[in-house]
């Protein structure tokens, strides 16, 4: 669901990433003003769940890939303000480090993943246990945690399939031929959605609700607006369970194959829709600007994948817990004195 | 019954004093100088030898500046960033601190280049991200390692002791100095009300001062050696 460099025009980029700053202005003064300060480094380790959780990549019908993201367990955590704050940073490393996202797109990536994503399956989530009534009852809460992160990561979907599908009714050169993104609401929206429908959302729900049970297993603690249980056990299995995802990211490479939407510019002319292929570079991809990642798609060519995925999972986790546990520094005020 | 001229109401308003440039400019050294404090590091208990840390240390610096396959990069930043999540909050915070400094700077002498794309130079973070490894691994055996115990794995890699005698001399004096400096400047301000004519000749004082200061300590410091048994060999040190 990454949206790569290039795909968007500049125009649309802008907007999106305008569309954010009022989310993130939000969100920020939210989790300041809810969040405990201890709790910051452990949403360090919830960010890392969606960053590893993205990096698991599961192949889909039609022989392109997709990936959880884990938003809206984060969501149910440490509530959607953080869950937003943490999908971003993680959304940030991948632009920055790992090539995953474009960096110009940043905006309209955490638009679909950060904002969307998190918001409205957490939003989901809560009406279903508000109607069911008895909140103490696990079935329907895995329930309802199922149901949102499943609609959640559709509607997504569904905004970035929007996000792709604007842009050859909006931007085009003389010829008709698109210069971004080449295929219309008509393709993207089925090429994006029946995947997640059928695929991709079942594998977030499943993520979600596994890695819910062991949570409320291990330190019922974190579970957000639960203020009752205020004992804090150790965090050490959720620590373990960090670095089994670690170990087994690898499994993300047997899916071969690019997700829709997320090819490079050598491969678009290529590809095959409806029996046709395109053809045609888009301008906008050929000589846009690009960053060059520090390791592109998690691997570093001409050696062993494996290790290279697994470097990056540690390198990526051991960089949010830092971030998140720098957030958890309380901010000095500076005294004033009087004149 | 107070005299006559303290009840008068004074209307003095000292002129602004302009150009401060050379006072401030030294007393921003003299506060950066004194800054300087010899860390005394988290070390606990059962560490690794210093010297070990220090072979460590300039290996895994120099690993990273010749790296020129990514996985190795990969791999020294995997094991520095894995070490540095598991420290307390308020003990990373300096060493991120000065790294990200460090690659903020490369960032910037980079920035044309990333952003007008030459042809042959990469539009590529591997610059960048080697200067914040690198600063990264300095802070956190900075931070890991007593000042006294750098000096000892010094001594133990055979370096000159008259070498590291004067480092550490150098590393106090630096810091005594600074804070000398500070001082004398902060009095000549409360002295100086209004327009201060005799700017440079009190610059020169301070600097004078300073140095006849410099110099009685190190007479000082001799005889208080002297006195400990110094014969003018270092290698016992």
């Amino acid at each position: 669901m990454h949206i790569p460099e290039n795909y968007l025009s500049p125009a649309t980029c802008a907007v999106m990433g305008a569309a954010m700053v009022p989310v993130w202005v939000h969100a920020v003064r939210r989790v300041n003003r809810d969040l405990p300060k201890e709790k910051m480094p452990l949403l360090g380790v919830g960010a890392s769940f969606s960053f590893l959780s993205m990096m698991f990549n599961v192949p889909l019908p039609g022989g392109t890939t997709g990936h959880a993201v884990g938003g809206t367990l984060i969501a149910i955590l440490f509530g959607p303000d953080a869950a937003c704050i943490a999908i971003s940073i993680a959304l940030l490393l991948q632009a920055v480090i790992f090539g995953d996202g474009g960096i110009l797109s940043f905006g309209a990536n955490c638009f679909n993943m950060a904002f969307v994503l998190p918001y409205a399956g957490y939003g989901i989530y809560s009406l279903i246990q508000k109607a069911s009534g008895k909140k103490d009852r696990h079935g329907i809460s895995y329930a309802a945690a199922a149901i949102g992160s499943y609609a959640g990561i559709n509607l997504a979907a569904l905004c970035t399939a929007i996000e792709f599908g604007i842009q050859p009714i909006l931007f085009h050169d003389a010829a008709g031929n698109a210069l971004y993104c080449p295929y219309g609401l008509s393709v993207s929206i089925p090429a994006m959605m029946i995947p997640h429908l059928l695929a991709a959302g079942i594998v977030e729900a499943a993520f979600t609700i596994a890695i819910l049970a062991f949570v409320r297993k291990t330190s019922p603690d974190l579970l957000y607006g639960d203020a009752t249980k205020t004992h804090t056990k150790s965090h050490v299995p959720l620590f373990a369970l960090t670095a089994i995802l670690i170990a087994a990211s690898p499994l993300g490479l047997l899916a071969q194959g690019t997700a829709w939407g997320e090819w490079g510019a050598d491969e678009i002319s290529a590809i095959v829709t409806n029996g046709k292929t395109l053809g045609y570079t888009p301008q906008g991809l050929s000589k846009g600007w690009t960053l060059q990642a520090l390791l592109p798609d998690y691997a570093v060519s001409g050696f062993n994948e494996i290790i290279g995925y697994i470097l990056s999972a540690i390198i990526g986790t051991a960089l949010l817990i830092i971030f998140f546990k720098l957030l958890s520094i309380p901010v000095k005020k500076k005294e004033k004195y009087a004149a | 019954m107070l005299p006559e001229w303290m009840q008068k109401e004074d209307d003095y308003h000292p002129e602004k004093d302009g150009s401060r440039f050379a006072l401030s400019t030294i007393k921003t050294i003299g506060c950066a100088m004194a800054q300087i404090r010899v860390q005394h590091g988290h070390e606990k208990g059962r560490t690794l030898p210093p010297v070990f840390k220090l072979c460590l240390l300039l290996i895994l610096i120099l690993s990273v500046s010749i790296a020129r396959s990514r996985i190795l990069l990969m791999a020294c930043a995997a094991m520095i960033l894995g070490y540095l999540c598991t420290w307390p909050a308020k003990d990373i915070l300096p060493v991120v601190k000065a790294s990200s400094r460090a690659s903020l700077l490369a960032c910037l002498l980079l920035l044309p280049a990333m952003l007008m794309r030459p042809t042959l130079i990469p539009n590529d973070l591997f610059i960048i991200s080697k200067v914040f490894l690198c600063v990264s691994a300095l802070g956190i055996y900075n931070h890991t390692t007593q000042w006294n115990h750098i000096t000892t794995a010094l001594r133990k890699l055979h370096l000159p002791a008259v070498f590291i005698f004067t480092l550490d001399l150098t590393l106090k004096y630096i810091v005594l100095l600074g804070s000398l400096i500070n001082d004398l400047l902060t009095s000549v301000q409360l002295r100086s009300v209004g327009k201060n004519q005799k700017k440079y000749n009190s610059i020169g004082g301070v600097m004078g001062i300073t140095f006849v200061r410099g110099s009685e300590m190190n007479q000082q410091m001799y005889e208080a050696m002297q006195c400990r048994g110094f014969t003018g060999d270092y290698n016992g040190l």
